[in-house]
């Protein structure tokens, strides 16, 4: 019994989940990070 | 946040980023390298290793929310409930990841995706009650109420994984009894090569837990911290 395929798949399903889910926590802490300084330099402006 | 502080979190966080890379590594080598083909299902029974650590890392999980929520009801801090909600989400995605790599094993040893038997049903609810969770954070306003909602439904939630656990003593199964903690004792019901693989795999799906929580709640903090700025220049305009 191999059942190669099954074994690819459900490693594909997982490594796939991963990395998805680490790229998007990235991508989305990143553009929340440059909201933060935008906010921050647009207070700054005001006050000056 | 100070200057000293961030820098502090960051090198913390990348010691991380390589201790989880190392143990992957290793976990993914004793997996095909190390470990032997188990005789009867043949090379399909290397699943276990990636579905027995997605589930203890979204148990895990569970357990973090049903802690927090306590302590969020308890003490009313903000924090408790963001750890909360950081940790329903990884909880679901690998909740997930088990509920797809069962059946993927599962197919060609009993032959059939899926059976309404008690550890798969249970396992399930708990993904419906974890994605309950989810909406219903997402489709109430931000404020105290949302937050004490959503404590109760991840402490009720929680109350399923001991049944979960049981639920393959209780019942006649399809789904295989407990190998490593079972009545022979700790780990008597499995090769030794076997629970020194799986040690490592869980030991790597631990490390990546403590880093994706790292990442999720250092998302709703800038959040926070956006709201908070939003309304300072508001104030200051």
């Amino acid at each position: 019994m191999d059942n190669f395929g099954f074994l690819f798949a459900a490693n594909a399903f997982v490594w796939g989940g991963i990395i998805y889910f680490i790229y998007t926590l990235k991508q989305r802490n990143r553009e929340l990070e440059k909201d933060v300084e935008l906010l921050k330099e647009a207070i700054s402006k005001e006050s000056r | 946040m100070s200057q000293e502080k961030a820098e502090g979190l960051e090198e913390e966080s990348s010691i991380l980023i390589w201790l989880t890379g190392f143990a992957f590594i290793a976990a993914m080598a004793a997996i095909f390298l190390f470990v032997p083909t188990e005789k009867t299902e043949g090379p399909i029974q290397r699943i276990m290793y990636l579905h027995i650590p997605s589930a203890w890392l979204s148990f895990f999980a569970f357990f973090i929310v049903f802690i927090s929520s306590i302590l969020f009801l308890w003490k009313k801090e903000r924090e408790w409930d963001i750890y909360a909600y950081a940790s329903a989400e990884i909880g679901v995605i690998f909740c997930s990841l088990v509920l797809i790599t069962g059946p993927i094993w599962a197919k060609p040893i009993w032959g059939t995706w899926w059976v309404w038997d008690a550890r798969l049903t249970s396992t399930l609810i708990l993904w419906l009650i974890y994605v309950a969770y989810l909406m219903l954070r997402a489709q109430t306003e931000p404020g105290s109420m949302r937050a004490r909602y959503a404590a109760v439904l991840g402490i009720v939630g929680f109350l399923n994984i001991p049944f979960i656990h049981f639920s393959v003593l209780w019942w006649r199964t399809f789904h295989p009894q407990p190998k490593v903690i079972s009545s022979e004792g700790f780990g008597k019901g499995m090769d030794p090569s076997m629970l020194t693989t799986l040690g490592i795999s869980l030991g790597a799906f631990t490390l990546l837990y403590f880093l994706l929580m790292g990442q999720r709640v250092r998302q709703e903090k800038l959040k926070d911290e956006i709201d908070r700025l939003k309304r300072e220049k508001i104030y200051s305009s």
